[in-house]
């Protein structure tokens, strides 16, 4: 999978319009400089030679440099992704807590006040394109209210604590500086508030959906006619039978979120893996876009493995 | 009851939370560096490379160049002891270099380092082309006399001297980047020194040895912004002390004018550098017929599009070259007239039965080109719907910049900022060709901005130029623009000013002769 995923980005990157030399040296430059910077980039060879040197590099766990920046895409991946992965966390933390109590709350008690109103949330946040919500989350909050900072990791002016893991927030709470804690904490809250808001009517969505079909099922009126209490048929019967497909659906979104927080990451500055991917996008720096995608198909892969993994554990009746 | 308890409890919580939030503030401290934001990132500092209006920013202040435009729009020295001895042939250019000038890194500033800069940029530059048809060799005549020979004289090249391209940089320090760019750091001799650099927030503090007037502030961060509305809310806010107008959308810099206006900020606006123009392609009908390229250059009502795009904050332009570097008014284009445009197309054949169909390109990822292909599609539609029809078709401006020395596009909107600010740097690159066929450029300057126009008279009067000083010289570069405008192989549309808003105590950015903010001038009152 991830050999096709590659092989198919550097042959799209390759067909597409556009040129590193050009992005780098613009359209006027003269053809000795093109040309000495295009056998520089190794842009001169053979493009078959290039892939395998592509592969090989690849296979020794080297993602090459930058055309652009001249600096290791490993060193690139490793800024950016960290950013991403703590927007990511921070986003399924919020979506799941508001979207998988909505839809229980939705379910229990189906056609009453707060299923309705959860109904309309869900269709609402699932409806809501994400660049005008955050626009509009980041006008109400932080420039017209002023409660929180209106993007970037951190204020201007402050230097980030020494990275240890690249997460800022585990970093400044490492390097015990309660300043760039609090500051970082500012800066995360209206980019994951917003992606979570965003991504939690598809999981009360999809809870409420999975826990009324299974309410409805025969073992849970046989139960209910034995005389077991509610809580104890929703909590040990039901839901249970519902983790799997919220489990499939919370698992894919983590994936996604990876890659394609892209608008989220632009609207707040976030200096995340899908904006890097935007900008070398358009500078065509081939080995920073593959290495991006890459990564993000490695992960893709790993958390697919992850949830089939934990389905066939939590599920007896699946097995591999 | 119950319900209503969890509730106030878990609003108390959040409340206690944000108030500790708002404590904990960073912001709330006084800051003793100036906060300068702007959109796009700096993939790299190294003068050989930078193109950016924000690397040049930032490498005008950490750098000086050997010249500088004064207020009367003639050059002054900077790191040049003198201006430039030209000998008689014209062929040999003399520059007397200051004293006692240090880089960052302690090493002395003499005609050895200049020269070095120079032949690096010479051997790498991303704007190489500009001196390597000039510039023979470069000699170093004594420790503070630099020699430049050049293939054949060029009055031009005093002004190119005063591009930030030609920043000089620490031989020691750039030792091994003799033939590869230093993207990460930067050793000049300017008023700052770069204290930290990432691509995202790039940290300067005052030079304590510099040479020339010191900066008036502690230092300078400069930070960047992906978006407009996050950069418009970042002053708003108060998160940054300045802000750039590159990337500004038109409507947000309406509203920072007002705020302006009602004294919640300071503005500060330089000479317009940067023009917009529509180029046409001139070597396929059926704009290659010049008659068609003449009756659209009075379709275009600049004042409607000025106003419709982008609020007035755009001059109407109707000259290539920004009219303050002629000293003198020049608009060589006409003025929107359907009437005249309508009986040229007649005259060509359209109008009555035919309908001249041409599509225009626009950048996609640059608003104010799709507001301006719209507007202008919308007002052909309502005064030459007969005649003309345009399709509209977005590209990517990568995509544009590649294909557009390839031919591809009939029509394409694009812009364009001098690499200095002398007309040569807008007549050269969009006019001159060095192989013209048939009024076709098939090599040269007019073939990557895609007009593929060439004409023999112009290519003549810019050689001469080069020969020419002062007002002679202007009068002779407005010559060419003129009949660059009979060929109408470009259309100009708008002029834009660079500008930056500051908070109100900060004091009002002022802009250099080449629309760069004098960083070292901002104070906190």
């Amino acid at each position: 999978m991830l050999w096709i995923i590659s092989s198919l980005v550097f042959i799209l990157l390759r067909i597409a319009p556009g040129d590193p030399v050009d992005a780098i040296l613009g359209t006027r430059a003269n053809e000795i400089a093109r040309a000495s910077l295009r056998n520089r980039l190794g842009l001169d060879k053979p493009l078959i030679n290039q892939y395998l040197e592509y592969l090989n590099q690849l296979i020794h766990g080297n993602l090459g440099i930058s055309l652009s920046t001249e600096e290791p895409v490993k060193v690139i991946i490793a800024k950016a992704l960290p950013a991403s992965l703590e927007l990511a966390i921070f986003s399924i933390l919020i979506a799941s807590l508001l979207g998988y109590l909505i839809g229980f709350l939705g379910a229990v008690k189906p056609e009453g006040r707060i299923d309705f109103w959860g109904r309309i949330f869900g269709i609402g946040t699932y409806a809501l394109p994400p660049f005008w919500a955050a626009m509009l989350i980041q006008i109400i909050f932080a420039v017209l209210l002023g409660w929180l900072p209106i993007g970037g990791r951190l204020p201007p002016g402050v230097m980030p604590p020494n990275p240890v893991t690249g997460f800022l927030l585990l970093d400044s709470v490492l390097n015990k500086n309660i300043e760039i804690i609090f500051s970082s904490i500012k800066h995360l809250i209206l980019p994951s508030f917003t992606l979570g808001i965003l991504l939690s009517g598809i999981f009360s969505r999809s809870l409420r959906l999975n826990l009324e079909e299974i309410l409805k099922k025969d073992y849970i009126q046989a139960a209910k006619s034995r005389g077991i209490n509610d809580s104890r048929i929703l909590f040990k019967h039901a839901l249970p039978n519902t983790l799997l497909p919220v489990l499939t659906i919370t698992g894919l979104t983590v994936s996604s979120l990876i890659g394609g927080a892209l608008l989220i990451e632009i609207t707040y500055s976030w200096p995340g893996i899908a904006l890097g991917l935007q900008e070398a996008i358009n500078q065509r720096d081939y080995p920073v876009v593959q290495g991006i995608v890459v990564v993000i198909s490695s992960i893709v892969v790993m958390i697919s493995i992850g949830i089939d993994i934990a389905i066939a554990y939590i599920d007896p009746r699946v097995s591999y | 009851m119950l319900k209503l308890n969890y509730i106030k409890n878990i609003l108390k919580v959040t409340s206690i939370f944000f108030i500790f939030l708002q404590v904990s503030c960073v912001q709330n401290k006084k800051r003793e560096n100036i906060i300068v934001a702007s959109a796009g990132k700096i993939e790299s500092l190294d003068p050989a490379q930078a193109n950016t209006l924000r690397s040049l920013q930032i490498l005008s202040a950490l750098g000086d160049t050997l010249y500088k435009i004064n207020n009367e729009g003639n050059i002054s020295p900077s790191l040049a002891k003198d201006l430039p001895k030209v000998s008689k042939n014209g062929l040999q250019i003399d520059i007397p270099l200051k004293e006692n000038i240090s880089f960052h890194d302690g090493t002395i500033f003499n005609a050895e380092a200049m020269a070095f800069s120079l032949n690096r940029f010479l051997k790498i530059g991303t704007l190489n082309y500009l001196l390597n048809e000039k510039i023979k060799d470069i000699e170093v005549k004594d420790e503070f006399l630099i020699r430049i020979k050049l293939k054949k004289p060029s009055s031009s090249l005093r002004s190119l001297l005063t591009s930030v391209n030609l920043t000089p940089v620490s031989p020691y320090s750039y030792s091994n980047y003799k033939d590869s760019f230093n993207n990460k750091n930067f050793i000049g001799t300017g008023p700052y020194f770069l204290e930290s650099f990432n691509s995202s927030q790039q940290i300067l503090k005052p030079f304590n040895n510099y040479w020339g007037r010191k900066a008036l502030n502690k230092g300078v961060d400069f930070i960047n912004y992906t978006n407009s509305s996050t950069l418009f809310g970042a002053i708003k806010t108060k998160e940054v002390d300045v802000l750039i107008s590159n990337s500004i959308d038109d409507m947000q810099r309406v509203s920072l004018n007002n705020m302006v206006n009602k004294d919640q900020l300071k503005s500060g606006e330089g000479d317009p550098i940067e023009i917009g123009y529509i180029t046409f392609k001139s070597n396929k009908l059926p704009l290659a017929n010049k008659t068609i390229r003449e009756a659209l250059s009075y379709t275009i009502d600049r004042e409607l599009i000025s106003k419709q795009v982008s609020f007035g904050t755009r001059e109407p332009l109707r000259s290539i070259v920004p009219p303050h570097l002629h000293k003198e008014e020049f608009s060589p284009w006409p003025i929107y007239n359907p009437n005249i445009a309508r009986s040229l197309l007649k005259k060509e054949g359209y109008c009555e039965k035919d309908i001249l169909s041409f599509p225009l390109t626009f950048r996609s990822n640059i608003p104010a080109d799709k507001l301006l292909a719209l507007t202008w599609r919308d007002q052909i539609k309502r005064d030459l719907s007969d005649c003309i029809q345009i399709t509209l078709n977005g590209i990517e401006s990568t995509t544009v910049y590649k294909q557009l020395s390839e031919g591809a596009f009939e029509a394409v909107i694009l812009d364009w900022t001098g690499a200095y600010p002398d007309p040569n740097a807008y007549l050269t690159p969009l006019l001159s060709c060095n192989e013209i066929k048939d009024n076709t450029c098939l090599k040269g300057e007019a073939v990557f901005s895609g007009s593929f126009w060439g004409n023999n008279k112009v290519q003549d009067i810019l050689e001469e130029s080069e020969f020419l000083e002062g007002e002679s010289r202007l009068k002779s570069l407005m010559k060419a623009e003129q009949h660059a405008a009979e060929g109408r192989a470009y259309l100009p549309i708008w002029l834009v000013k660079p500008k930056a808003w500051s908070l109100n105590d900060i004091s009002q950015p002022e802009f250099s002769k080449d629309g760069l903010i004098i960083l070292k001038n901002l104070k906190r009152d």
